[in-house]
């Protein structure tokens, strides 16, 4: 087990009342699979994901990383060094070229990488289907889809064993939605990363190793 | 590629906002330099006027303090003399290079002519009320003499005085060249003067009462050097030389004894000294005026040579203060100004920021990379307003200096110990707007405390920036 949310609640304060977006979550996440978290829009998904990847924190519950609280890790140096978190709007910097946004990340993480930190790049972005010309691009003039790989070679850049992806293909057509999602299973099964996806895509689910349903913020393996 | 790298990527990849911030950062960094440079050139002036005005110090009178006392006030106050005993404390005080004191007097004389150029194309000579030609019989306490000491006069023939002199009150002179020449006078020569008691007569004539020659030996004869024949006010000019030529050196103690013939019976007479301080140092003057102030009786002060430097130096004077205004108005609005369009541009990086904040990286790091970026054009726009900044310093304080020189009326100098032949000319003739290493390093010193200053605020933005709101 690679990550393990226990008793998470989260609710936006009303008034006297309380809104729960996350109601006593309890789950556990392992290495070498790929997870999707399913569930309509405002059910939850981002917040727990959110609270998955450090940029927000539990107003109850705690989340564990290889067995340790990741407020004792520290968020900053959690989403640093631990985990890779891929968006739906890619969010990649705009005046950048591809390889560049890969640069940054890789040197922001304190993790061990090769020094050439350029080849890496340029090697990771090929392997994830951007080639060097295109590398060299700013990114704003990528389709949808590249920049999406792009931003999937940035999570991966900082070698890390936690993928967390929010609706990454939200933005894609079907046929760019699925190369990214062979290229997530591939991470998974042949690279033994831990790949947790938020979705409301059933047909993506379906593709997954395992499926957690988000209801009303409540979290069930069944639907 | 480190928060460095990266912020230089974003100049060169937003060449027009960078472009922007730069033009802002040169037009306010002009502003920041004319006035540096207008401040440091005005207090290069003071200091080298003020050295040249010489280190010397006088205890006087307050006389603003006595015009403020009412009549009887005024009527009850007795001046008090200061007395040899506390001059020489005073004189013996470390910040004291060396000192006189002088006692003067006037003297007749029917035997030789005094020195005035403003009658020399008329016939005849400056008497008083019947007396011969007057003379400033000067004494001195202090055998080398100050005026030749601090370089006012120059012994161009025969010696000082010897301290024996000074106490003894040897009847030894020094007298001026002109006065020498006109009278055919040469060291070793004997000439006289006379101490005349007059009484007038209820019609108005005058009655010698009594007199005695006072016979002097000539053992030195000065030219005065720093009166400035270049004067603009050349009648000015021939009054303060008409003053020092016909200056006669003698011991106090001369002077003293043809007093006391003056004043016969009269028996509370004192010597009044007037006191000179030579300071080691320009420094020591407050020093010195801290250490002697309370020493002095009621109403007296210390007043320095390089004080005259307020009233010969006002155009300066009121430029540097007009720089330093233009100054500290222009590091606010640069504040502000520089401030307001960081903030405005981290706006349209919101996004970006939020990427580094989620991608784990420090925010100090984040404010580290946004203040290398507006440094880096800071300090491009800086260099290139300090050469034109300069310039318009230099214009603009040549146009200020006419314009306050031309309203302002001429001053009268009177000869004294403490009397400069230094102008407001020469006060702007030193004025000189230059760039010297001091002037550079104050400016990026300035310029970039200036610009640390404004980033305050677009740092606590960034501070207070939370990722999860920006990208999810």
């Amino acid at each position: 087990m690679i990550l393990e949310a226990k008793d998470l609640n989260y609710y936006y304060q009303d008034g006297e009342s309380r809104r729960f977006v996350l109601k006593n979550t309890n789950v556990s996440f392992d290495k070498g699979k790929f997870y999707t978290i399913l569930g309509q829009s405002g059910s939850g998904k981002t917040t727990l994901l959110s609270l998955l990847s450090a940029m927000d924190t539990p107003h109850n519950g705690e989340v564990v990383f290889d067995g340790k609280n990741i407020l004792e890790i520290g968020h900053d140096n959690y989403r640093r060094n631990k985990v890779g978190i891929i968006f739906q709007s890619y969010n990649l910097i705009p005046t950048f070229t591809a390889v560049e946004n890969v640069l940054v990340s890789m040197s922001i993480t304190e993790n061990e990488l090769p020094d050439d930190h350029k080849t890496v790049a340029y090697n990771l972005l090929d392997y994830i289907g951007i080639s060097q010309d295109k590398a060299n691009r700013t990114v704003n003039k990528l389709s949808g889809g590249e920049q999406q790989r792009v931003a999937i070679a940035r999570a991966l850049s900082t070698n890390v064993e936690l993928i967390l992806a929010d609706e990454p293909t939200g933005n894609l057509d079907e046929e760019m939605e699925q190369e990214i999602i062979d290229i997530f299973k591939k991470l998974a099964h042949e690279h033994k990363k831990c790949v947790i996806m938020v979705t409301h895509s059933n047909d993506i689910a379906e593709q997954s190793d395992q499926t957690f349903y988000l209801k009303k913020g409540v979290l069930n393996t069944n639907e | 590629m480190n928060f460095f790298k990266r912020g230089l990527l974003s100049i060169t990849r937003r060449k027009g906002k960078s472009l922007i911030l730069l033009a802002v950062l040169f037009i306010l960094g002009n502003v920041i330099a004319g006035a540096i440079s207008i401040s440091q050139a005005t207090a290069n002036v003071e200091e080298s006027i003020k050295e040249r005005l010489g280190t010397g110090a006088t205890l006087e009178l307050d006389y603003e303090a006595l015009d403020s006392m009412d009549e009887s006030e005024m009527m009850n106050f007795e001046i008090p003399n200061l007395g040899e005993e506390l001059i020489n404390q005073i004189g013996e005080l470390p910040y004291v290079k060396y000192y006189d004191y002088n006692t003067t007097t006037f003297l007749a004389s029917e035997e030789i002519e005094s020195y005035n150029p403003m009658m020399e194309e008329a016939e005849g000579e400056v008497e008083m009320a019947g007396m011969g030609p007057q003379f400033q019989l000067k004494g001195v306490n202090y055998a080398p003499l100050l005026d030749i000491e601090e370089g006012k006069s120059e012994l161009v023939d025969g010696r000082v005085f010897t301290d024996e002199e000074i106490e003894n009150g040897t009847p030894v002179a020094i007298i001026s060249k002109k006065l020498a020449d006109l009278n055919n006078l040469q060291v070793g020569d004997t000439f006289s003067l006379s101490n005349q008691i007059y009484e007038f007569s209820e019609s108005g004539e005058e009655e010698v009462l009594d007199s005695r020659d006072v016979p002097l030996e000539v053992i030195g004869i000065f030219e005065p050097k720093t009166v400035n024949s270049d004067s603009e006010n050349p009648e000015e000019f021939d009054y303060m030389d008409m003053d020092f030529q016909n200056t006669i050196y003698v011991a106090n103690a001369l002077v003293s004894q043809e007093m006391e013939f003056a004043v016969g019976d009269m028996p509370e007479y004192e010597d009044y000294y007037v006191p000179f301080f030579v300071l080691n140092e320009p420094e020591d003057a407050e020093a010195f005026e801290e250490e002697v102030s309370p020493l002095l009786p009621e109403l007296f002060i210390v007043r320095h040579a390089s004080d005259s430097y307020d009233s010969i130096a006002a155009p300066i004077e009121s430029m540097s203060n007009l720089s330093k205004y233009v100054l500290i108005a222009s590091v606010i609005t640069t504040i502000l100004i520089i401030g307001l369009v960081v903030l405005l541009f981290l706006r349209d990086r919101k996004r970006e920021l939020g990427i580094y904040l989620s991608l784990g990286e420090a925010r100090m790091r984040v404010v580290g990379q946004i203040i290398t970026e507006v440094l880096i054009i800071s300090i491009i726009g800086m260099t290139l307003s300090l050469f034109t900044g300069n310039l318009l310093a230099q214009t603009v304080s040549d146009s200020l200096i006419d314009n306050d020189n031309n309203q302002r009326e001429d001053e009268i100098y009177y000869y004294t110990e403490m009397q400069t032949d230094l102008t407001t000319e020469d006060v702007i003739d030193a004025y000189e707007v230059s760039l010297t290493g001091d002037f550079i390093l104050l400016f990026y010193a300035v310029g970039i405390i200036t610009i640390l200053l404004s980033t305050v605020i677009p740092l606590i933005y960034i501070i207070r920036l939370n990722p999860k709101k920006i990208m999810m």
